[in-house]
């Protein structure tokens, strides 16, 4: 009762002292409103950099703690692996080749497979091959120039996403369900779909040495990471027209989690046991450690700003709350004379800017929140980084955090200063 | 005979300004009985705020003993002095200190909105109306203060220390902010009060203000004189 009679006092003569003063109170909600917003921004931004920078990284390398595992290929070797990992969707098999696709018997644009628009820079580089009988052209460099991209080609065992998280642009992404299609069905990378529309690449594909040439449906342009041209393809449907002689300088990459490691130390065995050569190369995703210290670094950067405009917001409230004390100090004498014990009253003056400060908080949060959705809406197009960007919860976070240290930090000394008042002096006639 | 209301021996306080400490009070003694109503004379700067706010535990004593009931308070601690100001004492000043951003009712009623207990609205409107209506000025309950005489801004702050129906009223110079005829007016419903059983010690510089009251005292050089003692009847 006592603590009721307390608490109900305190919200009438607090919600009194917040009426009594709209404009000030609306203009110390300004300041905060901004200084939070500020963080909020700030926040988001270090979220959105720390999720493109990450998922950049996952794109190639696999999200963190997932397994690559590298072998080469050999005779007989893609049996084994197939076999092996029949009936399961936990361990990925995915092989890689290279393939010229487009009009047939000419020099592609890109020899080499190199990025294309770094094409001039190595085009005699990949144009040439070096052995022990010395260095000459490539079959490829021999033929004419025309209309052909080259590029890394992958099989896959599986679908690979749920561990190398590509994005899908346009089109759709490969089925692996059913029975292979004798037309192959080819997604394309970003660098790919934009070296067809380029050279207006007509769809005829060769791959390695062979000379069955066939003709892929091209049903999506996904985002891998890479700059170079590549696309990837159903293993059993690039097989269908892959000569089995052709796989042997084609290399293997099996992605799986740690949980699936045995299966791998199954096929591993089998495979030493068909007369591989060596160990399987395994490599676990860190990249989250591996780029921790930039992280870091941008994170204290941003931490720091986001300080800096903290404390602006702390200066303005506390620079209005201690202007309001002074105004009050009659208001407060007069209260602790008819009984109101003083630490109510500090806590009534701290509660007045801690609820303005949440307040506060809350409504920069959502201008955030609604911000951000406008932002993502109107650029995104044109700035993926900005696609599909959900507000990140930590910036909420520090703004509600933000929003209760202004409030604390600007509401303490106009509290003790509040409760200090002797009235004695101030009520002397 | 029953116990005094309030019991002063040998009160001193000591104010220390910029300059030196000095004595203000030296040893007052004074004693009030529950509705009894006691002027207080003197020179302006001779510490008859001073007495009161040590009275009205704004300030506590530096020697001496206050009794109040019988009760040692001479030390009481905040917390308690507080509750004691809520419940034992109304104020009534020279300025009015009304709340200016509240009507006559809200600033009545901020004495019992003030952590010390707590009254559920209606009740809270029946005793704040009961107390605008005690000093005549019910009529203007919805009123802001800047919208009232000082006559009438007085009673406001009159009632707002009545309405907690306290032992004793406290006024310190509640007519020196008003012209003689509204100063009469003031004293009268200060008067009424004691009627109903409350103590009333009033400052004043104005003798037929003083003499309304069953006693008179004078506070010169820092102790109390005795300068009229008034029969029961008046
Ligand atoms: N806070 C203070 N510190 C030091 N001296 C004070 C203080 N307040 C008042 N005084 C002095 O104490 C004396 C008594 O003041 P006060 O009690 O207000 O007198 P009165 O009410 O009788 O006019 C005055 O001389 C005044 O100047
Ligand atoms: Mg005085």
């Amino acid at each position: 009762m006592a603590l009721s009679g307390r608490f109900r006092s305190a919200l009438v003569i607090g919600g009194q002292g917040i009426r009594a003063r709209k404009l000030r109170t609306f203009l110390s909600m300004l300041s905060l409103f901004l200084g939070v917003l500020a963080v909020v921004t700030v926040q988001a931004g270090a979220e959105i950099a720390n999720r493109a920078l990450l998922s950049d990284i996952e794109l190639t390398q696999g999200k963190d703690g997932s397994v690559t595992a590298y072998l080469q290929s050999f005779e007989g070797s893609s049996e084994i692996i197939e076999e092996t990992l029949r009936g399961q969707s936990d361990v990925v098999a995915a092989t890689s080749v290279q393939a010229i696709v487009g009009e047939p018997d000419v020099k592609p644009v890109n020899p080499g497979g190199s990025p294309i628009d770094q094409t001039d820079m190595y085009s005699s580089g990949g144009s040439m091959i070096c052995d022990n009988r010395g260095c000459r052209p490539t079959e490829d460099a021999t033929r004419p120039p025309g209309q052909a991209v080259e590029m890394r080609l992958t099989g896959l065992g599986g679908d690979i996403r749920p561990i190398r998280p590509l994005q899908l642009e346009s089109g759709r992404w490969l089925e692996f369900g059913g029975e292979p299609s004798l037309a192959p069905s080819l997604v394309l990378n970003r660098a790919a779909a934009k070296a067809f529309e380029r050279y207006r690449v007509p769809a005829e594909m060769r791959v390695g040495d062979s000379r069955t040439h066939a003709t892929p449906r091209i049903v999506g342009v996904v985002n891998d990471g890479g700059q170079a041209p590549a696309a990837y393809v159903r293993a059993d449907e690039l097989a269908n027209w892959q000569p089995a002689t052709s796989n042997q300088n084609s290399s293997v990459e099996l992605s799986y989690w740690p949980s699936s490691e045995r299966l791998v130390q199954t096929l591993e065995a089998r495979l030493s046991a068909a007369g591989m050569q060596g160990d399987i190369y395994r490599r676990v995703a860190d990249s989250r450690e591996h780029i921790g210290g930039q992280l870091d670094l941008m994170r204290m950067i941003f931490l720091g700003m986001a300080a800096l405009v903290l404390l602006i917001g702390v200066a303005g409230i506390l620079n209005v709350g201690l202007a309001t004390v002074g105004e009050r100090v009659e208001e407060f004498a007069l209260r602790r004379a008819v009984g109101t014990p003083r630490l109510l009253l500090a806590g009534i003056v701290l509660a007045e800017t801690l609820i303005i400060g949440l307040l506060t908080a809350a409504a920069a949060v959502g201008a955030g929140v609604v911000g951000l959705e406008m932002a993502s809406r109107l650029f995104g197009a044109r700035e993926p980084m900005l696609q599909n960007v959900a507000f990140p919860w930590q910036a909420g976070v520090a703004g509600v955090i933000a929003g209760v240290v202004a409030g604390v930090l600007g509401g303490l000394l106009p509290a003790i200063r509040a409760a200090r008042i002797p009235i004695a002096t101030v009520m002397r006639a | 005979m029953s116990t005094p209301l309030i019991q002063l021996t040998g009160l001193t306080k000591t104010l220390k300004g910029q300059g030196e400490p000095r004595p203000i009070l030296s040893g007052v003694d004074l004693t009030v009985r529950a509705g009894e109503s006691v002027a207080i004379l003197g020179r302006s700067g001779s510490g008859k705020s001073t007495m009161l706010s040590v009275i009205g535990l704004f300030d506590r004593p530096d020697g001496g003993q206050y009794l109040l009931h019988g009760d040692d308070i001479s030390r009481v601690p905040e917390r308690r002095a507080a509750r004691l100001r809520s419940t034992e004492f109304g104020f009534v000043f020279q300025r009015f200190f009304l709340l200016k951003h509240l009507s006559a009712m809200q600033n009545v009623a901020m004495a019992l909105v003030n952590g010390q207990g707590w009254h559920a609205r209606r009740k809270r409107r029946d005793k704040v109306m009961a107390a605008l209506e005690q000093v005549g000025i019910a009529h203007l309950a919805k009123q802001k203060p800047q919208r009232l005489s000082g006559g009438e801004q007085q009673r406001v702050a009159i009632a707002r220390a009545l309405v907690r129906e306290p032992r004793v009223l406290l006024a310190d110079e509640p007519t020196g902010a008003l012209d003689t005829e509204t100063g009469a007016l003031v004293i009268d419903v200060l008067h009424a009060a004691t009627d109903r059983g409350c103590g009333l010690i009033l400052v004043t510089h104005d003798h037929a203000h003083a003499n309304r009251m069953q006693r008179v005292v004078r506070l010169a050089d820092g102790v109390l004189v005795q300068e009229r003692q008034q029969g029961v009847l008046r």
